[in-house]
């Protein structure tokens, strides 16, 4: 190795330094602007041409709302407003009423950045509900009943098929032992089913008829006149992931029906789902629509012969017999919309999609002059705080020609009934019922407040801090304190870098915190440089010594506090994820720059670090 | 004057001198018997915690029990007493009612399954029968079987964080040093738990995770002893434990000291400034950042002294280590 006297250069330190701090100093200042209001006018129908700027312009200055800016995209515009969230509300009842049914009309948002920075696709910090007010909803979705309603198809099915053949002496039942145990834990229910001794081939085939019509159903038999019918574990689990994935893509197409576009709409642990809407006010209509587990079903009207037939009481205390089966169901239908009949009655106009359509014209044709009943169900808790299946006969309707993909239900009860229902026939049912287990409404000023207290916080703490480094190490205090404000901005870059990073209040909090402990890298080795000074070396040695001696320890403390960070972020949900996801950002981010950063400032300046002749002297003595 | 800073350390330069003079069994320093009153002082306050723990409880929040709660702001003051009662009269079930210390602000709790909940409406008929003017700030509902399992998880969170912590020490240092960390350890957490049980203060789930936050500083600042005392204990052969102990304490005081100063700092401008949400948060930090620096210089070192850590295992250790290097 070739020996030189030259100090080493850092070229390449300094390289990274510049860019890392660039990249993030731009992603962080986007924040500082904030975020304005905006509406998004999208049309029903692609076609169909967006409303002219002027038009728009007009709209909004009847109800005295300053726009700043219009947008025209590809598939909608965009209006930027200069107002208050009350002023965005008034804009968009006035836009719908205006524009009509043609147009979509959402809430949004537009970053307040100047253009040159938007175009470089840097966003400000995504704020949680404490800091920009809106509803959160935690719903649990009933894996349990839906497992059971599951269990007592596949009893219909089993006895349809027993019929179908024709074999006397066997009978089915669910196991009700298994249920009355616990319901809360996973126990599998069962079906009981009984034969003649003689029975035992055509159980057999009973069972491989029903494993083709539903497959993961597995049977054993218990003795020779007996055996049950159970899901498979693997089965079941699949079964439930399905029930979520459903219920997480209906319910984010409720909310998209409801015209919130930045809603959260998370999966939070086994079977819950957590919602946010940012910007929502009255949390009442969220909730109707968004707690709603309704579905619709088309039946046939039951024959005498048939097996387990289902009964409904209609709106006259008529029981009417029903098909086991409906003819098709909700999850059939493409699109529903709201109208009016020739009488003033309300309805809905419903489109299938292929296979509801050939089922329905295939129906209709054998059936004209039949009855066709229509079932609306939901699910209600009673008192005793239990899922109940309430379902109700909407219309009892004669088939007078064959139907094709496009129907209406007719004689609904009012206007408002026939919208809700035309909502939720279009984002989809639900099969497993839904309840909400934790709901929060935060106004927007209680959220501007918290942004402040935040942001004032922050202020003082890092100020105090600042001050204090600087006064206390003087020159070594500056380059902390350089190293610190480097560290706050790459903290915040990184927050608004990556995705799912959202800042709530615990969250700010997490932030001043890391600005209190960044300043102990700085401190442990601003000790250690001193001690190595005592020791009788140069400034520069004591210095290297002195980062390089100190980096076990630092490195030491900082994962402890990331392990912590880390189990936070696995546990916690909203405000204590939030405050994880900055504590462990930031442990990261003050590592760089408390010992990267501070490192190669320390070199650049070279301080001279002072010491006390006499303890010198003292230490040389004792070596 | 950065000379400043060095006075500590001369101390100590100063004590070493002495004691290499003097005889191994001289008695103790009186920066062992500060040492010693806080140890005491630390085992004292955990007892007391305890006994807080024992017989008053947590004052859990609405996030582990469940219920509903409903803030708003009157635009005047309101008596207190005066606001219960109309409360009363118009809600049937019981409810818990705070109100800020200017008496604008209010928040009323309720249990789940009440059967007459607060909602915009009832604000609406309310504020109009009493004549005040109401804004809604916050509302909360919490099942409470969502409360129930976040108490599961929540202890689950701190067991899991000791172990792995406790694995972490026992991989990075020798098990008596080890012990004395997770006894500073539990004495933080304890010590905080405590002062929400004796104050009544409601325990929610920021407070959680200030514990959980204060887990992470109490190791930082054990270790950071716990590395000093390691590699006091290899450099000098000639000292007895206590004097090596004072040696590690007193040449981190310093930077216990300034960190514990500039984190207090920041806490206290969450405290003063963050408002009420993070009033419970900045209190325990707080609460754990003071104890913390106590059992760091009372605990984490006097421990593994007591139960019997002698300089000889490392030094032999550092042997061992220099066997294997030169083969």
């Amino acid at each position: 190795m070739r020996k030189s006297n030259t100090k080493p250069k850092h070229t390449w330190q300094i390289l990274v330094i510049i860019i890392t701090v660039v990249i993030l100093g731009l992603n962080a200042i986007p924040t500082l602007y904030g975020n304005n209001n905006a509406l998004l006018i999208s049309t029903v129908n692609p076609t169909q041409a967006l409303p002219n700027p002027q038009q728009l312009r007009k709209i909004m200055q009847q109800k005295n709302v300053q726009v700043t800016q219009i947008i025209n995209g590809a598939s909608d515009s965009k209006i930027v407003i200069d107002g208050d969230d009350e002023a965005l509300m008034r804009a968009q009842q006035q836009l719908k009423t205006t524009l009509g049914d043609e147009y979509n009309v959402r809430l949004g948002n537009q970053s307040a950045a100047p253009k040159w920075l938007q175009e470089l696709g840097v966003s400000p910090i995504k704020l949680g509900l404490d800091l920009s007010g809106g509803v959160l909803f935690v719903l649990e979705v009933d894996t349990h009943k839906a497992d059971q309603e599951r269990l007592s198809n596949a009893k219909d099915e089993t006895l349809q098929i027993i019929h179908d053949q024709g074999l006397r002496g066997m009978s089915v039942k669910i196991a009700a032992a298994d249920n009355k145990v616990d319901t809360t834990t996973n126990s599998i229910g069962k079906i009981d089913l009984h034969f003649l001794s003689h029975q035992a081939a055509q159980v057999k085939l009973v069972v491989k008829e029903l494993q083709q019509r539903l497959p993961g159903i597995s049977y054993s038999q218990t003795n020779d006149r007996s055996g049950n019918l159970t899901f498979l574990e693997q089965n079941i689990s699949t079964f439930h992931q399905e029930i979520m994935a459903q219920a997480l893509s209906t319910l984010r197409g409720r909310i998209e029906e409801l015209g919130i576009t930045e809603a959260v709409t998370q999966r939070q642990g086994p079977n819950r789902i957590r919602i946010e809407l940012p910007g929502v006010k009255d949390p009442e209509q969220a909730k109707r629509i968004i707690g709603a587990t309704a579905s619709l079903d088309f039946y046939e009207m039951a024959n005498s012969g048939t097996a387990s037939a289902k009964s409904f009481t209609d709106q006259n205390g008529q029981r009417l017999r029903v098909a086991p089966k409906p003819i098709f169901s909700g999850s059939n239908i493409e699109n529903a919309s709201a109208g009016r009949d020739e009488m003033g009655m309300a309805l809905v106009n419903l489109s299938l999609d292929g296979l509801g359509g050939k089922k329905m014209s295939e129906f209709s044709r054998d059936n004209i002059g039949k009855p066709m009943v229509t079932v609306f169900s939901e699910y209600h808790k009673n008192t005793a705080d239990e899922m109940i299946k309430k379902s109700k006969v909407i219309n009892v309707a004669t088939i007078q020609a064959q139907l094709g993909n496009r129907f209406s239900i007719t004689n609904l009860d009012s206007p408002q009934t026939a919208a809700d229902l035309a909502l939720l026939l279009r984002a989809g049912s639900l099969d497993a019922p839904i309840t909400i287990v934790q709901q929060r409404t935060i106004q927007a000023s209680l959220g501007k407040n918290n942004v402040n207290n935040g942001i004032m916080a922050l202020a003082i703490g890092l100020g105090i801090t600042l001050v204090f480094m600087g006064l206390w190490y003087r020159k070594l205090g500056l380059i902390a304190n350089a190293s610190l404000v480097l560290n706050l901005v790459c903290l915040l870059g990184l927050m608004a870098l990556l995705p799912n990073v959202v800042l709530t209040l615990p969250g700010i909090a997490g932030l001043v915190l890391t600005v209190g402990m960044a300043v102990d890298t700085n401190v442990l080795i601003f000790e250690r440089i001193k001690e190595e000074r005592q020791r009788g070396r140069s400034s520069f040695m004591a210095t290297e010594t002195g980062y390089k001696e100190a980096f076990a320890t630092i490195l030491d403390a900082n994962i402890t506090t990331m392990i912590t960070a880390l189990i936070l972020l696995s546990i916690g949900y909203g405000p204590v994820k939030g405050f994880a996801m900055t504590l462990s950002l930031g442990i990261l981010t003050s590592m760089f720059s408390g010992v990267f950063v501070a490192h190669v400032l320390t070199y650049l300046v070279k301080p001279q670090i002072k010491v006390k002749a006499q303890v010198a002297a003292k230490h040389q003595e004792q070596i | 004057m950065t000379t400043k800073t060095i006075i500590p350390a001369s101390n100590c330069n100063e004590q070493n001198t002495i004691s290499e003079t003097t005889a191994v069994t001289t008695p103790l320093s009186t920066f062992s018997k500060y040492r010693l009153a806080g140890f005491y002082l630390a085992i004292s306050l955990m007892v007391l915690s305890l006994i807080g723990l024992g017989f008053k409880g947590l004052n859990l929040g609405l996030d582990f029990t469940g219920g509903y709660m409903t803030e708003f702001t009157t635009s005047q003051s309101i008596d207190k007493t005066q606001m219960q009662s109309q409360l009363a009269s118009h809600l049937s079930d019981d409810f818990e009612l705070n109100s800020s210390a200017t008496n604008t602000q209010w928040t009323i709790r309720q249990a789940d399954g009440a059967a007459s909940i607060i909602d915009k409406d009832w604000l609406n008929t309310f504020a109009n029968q009493s004549s005040y003017k109401i804004t809604p700030q916050d509302s909360v509902y919490i099942g409470s079987q969502v409360g129930s399992e976040l108490i599961d998880n929540g202890s689950l969170a701190l067991l899991v964080a000791a172990i792995a912590m406790m694995l972490y020490l026992t991989w990075r240092f020798e098990w008596r040093l080890a012990c004395g960390s997770l006894v500073a350890l539990v004495h933080d957490v304890l010590v905080v738990l405590g002062l929400f049980a004796w104050l009544g203060l409601s325990f929610d789930l920021t407070v959680l995770a200030s514990v959980l936050a204060i887990i992470g500083y109490s190791l930082n600042d054990s270790i950071v002893i716990g590395d000093k005392l390691r590699e006091v204990m290899r450099a000098k052969t000639n000292m007895n434990m206590s004097d090596l102990v004072d040696t590690a304490v007193k040449s981190t005081l310093t930077r216990s000291l300034i960190t514990s100063g500039t984190t207090l700092a920041t806490i206290g401008a969450i405290w003063i400034f963050g408002g009420q949400p993070l009033q419970g948060f900045a209190i325990g930090l707080f609460a754990g950042v003071v104890f913390g620096t106590l059992s760091s210089i009372a605990l984490s070192a006097t421990i593994p002294q007591l139960i019997g850590l002698h300089p000889e295992f490392y030094q032999h250790r550092a042997q061992e280590l220099l066997l294997h290097e030169q083969p």
